[in-house]
């Protein structure tokens, strides 16, 4: 087969194999038999060309050929993900050639960056603040090229895919490094020196220490900086309202946040209206416009809208809104789009266990039930049933309240929705109850923020990312102090740039400045100091790390208060009272009447808290600090697992915008390769989907720490969920995945996250029992059911099978990929490149970062006036992040490298949380 | 009780379950039931037209053929498989994937409808491109002795010839053509487009992996009821259809991709087609023919593994409808 290729200008050369072949050994340095990994991709790409492809085609070709070979090598990921990040260097870096000596084209880096600021500010795509404000060239010489090898191929697509920005040709105009600079840069306007906070931010942002959300990666620095990732508004019952709200969701939309939406004010189908006489259509129909709204918006003009309905369970059309997410029914009756949760009350869960009855009310009769909560609520919602008993209400409806909570369970396992979220957990715990009540979360179900008739509450969000403060198996505590405070004034600074297109999201945004900041990476920091999530240690340590996070996070608020004033809603708030996270506990047992089943101590113990609270009474900057995202993009652009999740299997596909990716869980991979062990179980693992379980060769430590998603205990993820929940202002997106579909197993796994203080959760995955043949391991379903067939001949003797029967047609039967021609000798690594492949850099790290002070201790923060930089001299490698310093053992005639992690049962210096 | 013969009064009493595998498929296809409609495919139809002429041809025969296609398998079935089956648990098995063919055929409808193509020439394709009017050929050819009046199930040619129309329609038709078309199909949400049709396209095989399940069940089943079956020359037989069946693939595969496009080209799938094969005639209990390795390594992301869907940008399809988990049927609560 002879082969052209049609160049950019149109015109066609015939197919070169040895300049692929260098583009991929140059993809290659560094890694382990890089001859094997050139042949092995060559070969696979040439294998999918066809005559006429284009240079584009036949790059994204290469680069399909690597990702293929993910699963059985990870270092396949580190070629994938260079052969990428060239395709885009060759379209945004100026001059750029694939074989610049690393100075040259770190350079090139630099010039284009201040090329792209200048281009980009001049055409209108970054806002004149850019320019204006900055120092460029300083900047440009802030920016490490050498991190780009942090990322993971699957996060550096979502990355180019989603958030870089792109010219009329949807071709991206920025390269990473750019994207986390314009970002630093997009929220540092505001500070008395731009230059250097901009290289704090990009700092920790560029290391992947923490992210920005998403709405803030796409618009930050560009002239429209829609920055808010959340947005929560009530449906006020009146026709006017309801039209508005619309259009306020199309807006919201718009600008690429995500939308929580409560409907429980509306009053039930078949209420009288007030004006017209007649009767309402109930909140379905209404809903449905809004489902059909948010389809028509391409969010941020990237995915399309997506909101969650919020309603209360005593609401009489709750059965209907139950069904909201069906697949079959009524089309006008489903929400094809729009997500669905309820909000449950103590009084509701209480029925629950007492097998009471629980009431349903027309809102139009029942008004106050859902600005009320706690005993308040319990004690008005006594007095409806009663009228209701008495025959004093137009309409209700009663059913045992056990059955209830089954229908919603039934619904939730089949349709994974509507999710859980408990309204008196949420109102109880509050810290900015001083507004008003709380009628709903988000869509993520991390956000609890007040919203009325004139506000929308707005949230800001960014994630720390706790794997990148790991090192030699130990939280960095200093450089995640760090961290933490840097992220909590960028997500501050944000909310004076921020533009909101509603003036009742602005109103609420400005007055509350709440933020949250999450924490993702948790279960590959567990597994890198190896512990299972199923285990004490992991609930301690998490326990602790939230602890130390929320500490500081509002240690820094309370810092920025006294640098920039407190919100304009501080006072009366619980904070103003001296109130932190951990003492609504007990607020929260007081209304509920009943003590919560999780440990309230602390794990962490250097921390003063008292300090804190005293500090925290003279003024806050935010109304709240902490809610722990999903992060389902931004932890793969981390290349990390998201929020707290746990790893959902070993090996994973997940479904994305940005295409289909094989999720391998690299530290698995890590641990096996130095057991000299991978290449023997890597084919088991996908045969297994993931699940090591089932798996001889693997010794049974591995396997405690490394389970998945459906094996780990589900009471795992609520004792994660409540150790966090203590330490965190608002709430957690609470991934639960199940393997059982026991009813009413799952009623009580429900029952206990409430027991223990969650706030909220978040998906139900089921497992799926039933999945498609597979079709890249050896699969034979006669052998499965123990059948034999035509096998029980022997056909080694029979003549009808010796020769091919009977060939109609031509068949080209290679029996194996073409072999392409010998690779030219892969040259060893120039000085350059190993300098890169293997960098190590000076840095130091910032104990403080408010321009007002704080001593670098955890226990008493004390305020200094002038700017006294702290510094510690750390060494801190880039790439690769996790560095074993293994022993070696040689089996057969490899050598292996030998690090598992130890056995928690015998060793008691790994845990740190115990320490 | 056997599985094949001349139906008798009490092959119409469910229970006792003499064939529980059949039975326990029969409830996971239920739970597997999905709409096309649950589908929304606005983005693809944005992807398709910005696509290449060559892959719009390849999204449009693929279209032809498995759209008539899943009607053959329910002719099969009901006039082929159905009538000559004596357990009424296959019965309520196999009334299930009629029913499922019929979805397919009405999803590939609805994606027809959706998509801006000339629906006269998609629907006339298999009615004249050479290489598919071969295919349909094919499976008529050994379903046409079954409806022949001259059948007779209990003899042993009869038994014959319903194991060859089962191979044909189920191993070959479903089991290898319906299988190179579903990569093809998934190669191009693994280079991100039509994403939602390839959504349902995972639907559409969680099904057919079940068909193919209960098929080789089905054969060996009958196989060991019946050992006279167990001859060299009739498993020579059985391993020439399937043979027979993959070069009419190869010869489709030239006219599927008469060009190439990204990632695909007729030699590439060709391989993929063999390499499927070996594996159904190693189910079936015989060597593999073509020895040849799996070029789509990328499959393992396709439908390999469990997928973790972020369910505001993808169809979940992995979800199940289950009536069962909860045991109480949903009332209406008293006012």
């Amino acid at each position: 087969m002879s082969i052209t290729v049609t160049r950019h200008d149109g015109k066609k050369e015939p197919f070169n194999a040895d300049k692929i072949n260098r583009s991929i050994e140059r993809a290659c340095y560094g890694l382990f038999d890089p001859v094997s990994k050139v042949t092995q991709i060559a070969t696979e790409t040439q294998l999918t060309l066809y005559d006429g492809i284009t240079t584009d085609e036949m790059d994204q070709a290469t680069i399909n050929a690597a990702v293929q070979n993910i699963k059985d090598d990870i270092e396949y990921d580190i070629v994938a993900k260079r052969l990428l990040l060239k395709t885009l260097y060759r379209q945004v870096i100026k001059d750029f050639h694939p074989s610049d000596e690393v100075e040259v084209f770190a350079n090139k880096h630099r010039i284009s960056f201040i090329d792209f600021i200048e281009t980009g500010v001049a055409n209108g795509k970054l806002h004149p603040e850019m320019k204006a404000k900055f120092n460029l060239n300083e900047l440009a010489n802030t920016l490490k090229i050498e991190r780009d090898e942090l990322f993971q191929y699957a996060g550096l697509d979502g990355l180019i895919n989603r958030y870089l920005i792109k010219d009329i040709n949807q071709k991206p105009i920025e390269v990473p490094q750019y994207f986390f600079m314009r970002i630093a840069m997009g929220l540092s306007y505001n500070e008395s020196n731009p230059t250097e906070m901009a290289k704090k931010f990009y700092n920790k942002m560029s290391r992947l220490e923490y992210v920005a959300g998403g709405s803030t990666n796409l618009a930050a620095g560009t002239i429209n900086p829609a920055l808010s990732n959340c947005y929560l508004l009530e449906i006020q019952d009146d026709m006017r309202h309801i039209a508005k709200s619309v259009s306020d969701v199309m807006l919201l939309s718009k600008g690429s946040g995500g939308i929580g939406a409560s409907v429980t004010k509306l009053r039930a189908s078949g209420s009288p209206l007030r004006k017209y006489g007649g009767t309402s259509t109930g909140p379905t129909p209404f809903a449905k416009i809004i489902d059909t709204a948010i389809r028509a918006i391409q969010r941020g003009g990237k995915k399309k809208g997506a909101l969650c309905f919020y309603m209360e369970n005593w609401h009489i059309d709750f059965p209907e809104f139950l069904d909201w997410k069906k697949n079959n029914g009524d089309d006008y009756m489903r929400m094809r789009t729009a997500n669905t949760a309820v909000f449950l009350s103590d009084e509701f869960m209480k029925r629950v266990a007492s097998g009471d009855e629980w009431y349903m009310f027309d809102p139009a009769e029942t008004a106050d039930l859902n600005e009320l909560y706690g005993e308040a609520f319990s004690k008005r919602y006594v007095e409806y049933v009663d009228m209701a008993n008495a025959g004093k209400l137009r309409a209700f409806k009663k059913v045992p309240a056990s059955e209830q909570y089954r229908q919603i369970l039934t619904e939730l396992q089949s349709s994974s929705h509507p999710w859980l979220v408990w309204k008196d957990s949420i109102n109880l715990r509050a810290l900015n109850n001083n507004t008003g009540t709380i009628h709903m979360s988000n869509l993520c179900t991390e956000i609890c923020l007040p919203q009325d008739r004139d506000n929308v509450a707005v949230c800001n969000l960014a994630s720390l990312n706790l794997a990148a403060h790991i090192k030699n198996k130990e939280v960095n505590w200093s450089r995640l102090e760090e961290s933490v405070r840097l992220a909590v004034r960028q997500l501050d600074n944000l909310i004076d740039i921020n533009v909101l297109p509603i003036p009742e999201a602005a109103k609420s945004d400005r007055e509350n400045r709440a933020v949250g900041l999450g924490v993702m990476g948790f279960s590959d920091t567990i597994e890198q100091l190896g512990m299972s999530y199923d285990s004490p240690h992991a609930w301690d340590f998490a326990d602790r790390i939230f602890e130390f996070v929320s500490y500081m996070a509002i240690d820094e608020s309370a810092n920025l208060a006294q640098e920039r004033g407190s919100y304009t809603n501080f006072q009366g708030s619980e904070w103003s009272k001296g109130k932190v996270p951990i003492d609504t506990l007990v607020t929260l047992e007081e209304g509920r009447g009943r003590p919560l089943t999780v440990s309230k101590t602390s794990k962490h113990k250097g921390l003063n808290w008292d300090v804190l609270r005293s500090k925290v009474s003279k003024g806050m900057r935010n109304a709240t600090l902490m809610a722990v995202a999903p992060n389902a993009n931004i932890g793969l652009l981390a290349a990390t697992t998201p929020g707290i999740d746990a790893r959902f299997a070993q090996v994973f596909s997940r479904n994305k915008i940005s295409g289909k990716y094989l999720d391998i869980n690299h530290n698995l991979v890590k641990d096996l390769k130095n057991m000299g062990i991978w290449d023997d179980v890597k084919e088991q693992i996908i045969e297994n989907q993931g699940d090591i379980a089932g798996i001889s060769l693997i010794p049974p430590h591995i396997k405690e720490v490394y389970k998945t998603s459906f094996t780990t205990s589900p009471y795992a993820y609520i004792e994660v969920a409540a150790r966090a929940q203590k330490w965190v202002d608002q709430a957690l997106s609470r991934n639960m995945y199940l393997e059982t579909r026991d009813i009413d197993e799952t009623m009580q796994i429900y029952s206990t996250a409430w027991e223990k203080g969650l706030k909220s959760t978040y998906y139900l995955h089921m497992k799926p029992r039933h999945t498609a043949e597979q079709s890249t391991t050896n699969v034979n379903k006669a052998a499965k059911i123990g059948k034999v067939g035509f096998g029980a001949l022997n056909f080694s003797n029979s003549p009808a099978f010796s020769a091919p029967l009977q060939k109609s047609l031509d068949v080209n039967v290679p029996t194996q990929a073409p072999i392409v021609e010998p690779v030219a000798v892969v040259s060893p690594m120039t000085a350059k490149q190993e300098a890169i492949a293997n960098i190590t850099l000076e840095e130091e790290i910032l104990v403080s970062t408010s321009i007002v002070k704080t001593e670098p201790v955890f226990s008493q923060p004390v305020m200094v006036k002038e700017e006294v930089v702290v510094q510690e001299k750390v060494l801190v490698s880039e790439a690769p992040r996790n560095e074993y310093k293994p022993l070696e053992r040689v089996v057969g005639e490899k050598k292996y490298n030998i690090i598992a992690p130890e056995d928690p049962a015998d060793s008691d210096n790994i845990c740190i949380a115990c320490q | 009780m056997t599985l094949i013969g001349k139906p008798s009064p009490t092959d119409m009493n469910l229970h006792p379950l003499n064939y529980k595998w059949a039975y326990d498929l029969y409830n996971q296809a239920v739970r597997n039931t999905w709409f096309p409609h649950e589908i929304a495919l606005k983005e693809d139809l944005e992807d398709f037209e910005k696509m290449t002429e060559d892959e719009r041809h390849a999204v449009k025969f693929l279209m032809a053929f498995f759209n008539p296609a899943e009607l053959i398998v329910n002719r099969s079935i009901a006039l082929g498989i159905y009538p000559y089956l004596k357990s009424p648990e296959c019965h309520l098995y196999l009334a299930k994937q009629m029913w499922e063919e019929a979805n397919h055929c009405v999803s590939f409808e609805y994606v027809l409808e959706t998509f801006p193509f000339d629906r006269e020439s998609v629907f006339n394709t298999h009615l004249e491109v050479p290489s598919m009017i071969a295919k349909e050929a094919f499976i008529n050819k050994y379903l046409s002795r079954m409806t022949d009046d001259k059948l007779d199930i209990d003899t042993v040619e009869g038994k014959k010839d319903f194991i060859r129309n089962l191979v044909a329609t189920n191993i070959v038709m479903e089991g290898v053509w319906f299988y190179s078309g579903f990569m093809v199909a998934l190669s191009f949400r693994q280079r991100n487009q039509l994403r939602n049709f390839g959504s349902m396209i995972n639907w559409v095989l969680r099904d057919e992996s079940l068909h193919l399940k209960f098929g080789i069940n089905l054969v060996h089943n009958i196989l060991e009821e019946n050992p006279e079956l167990l001859t060299e020359e009739f498993a020579a037989e059985i391993r020439n259809i399937v043979i027979e069946g993959v070069d009419l693939e190869v010869a489709y595969n030239k006219d599927l991709f008469p060009n190439g496009i990204l990632g695909l080209n007729a030699d590439y799938v060709n391989q993929y087609v063999q390499y499927v094969a070996d594996r159904r005639l190693q189910e079936l209990g015989m060597p593999k023919y073509y020895n040849a390795t799996n070029p789509a390594k990328w499959m393992s992301t396709a439908t390999d593994v469990f997928e973790l869907v972020n369910f505001f940008e993808s169809q979940n399809t992995s979800y199940e409808v289950d009536s069962h988990s909860s045991g109480t049927k949903k009332e209406n609560p008293a006012e």
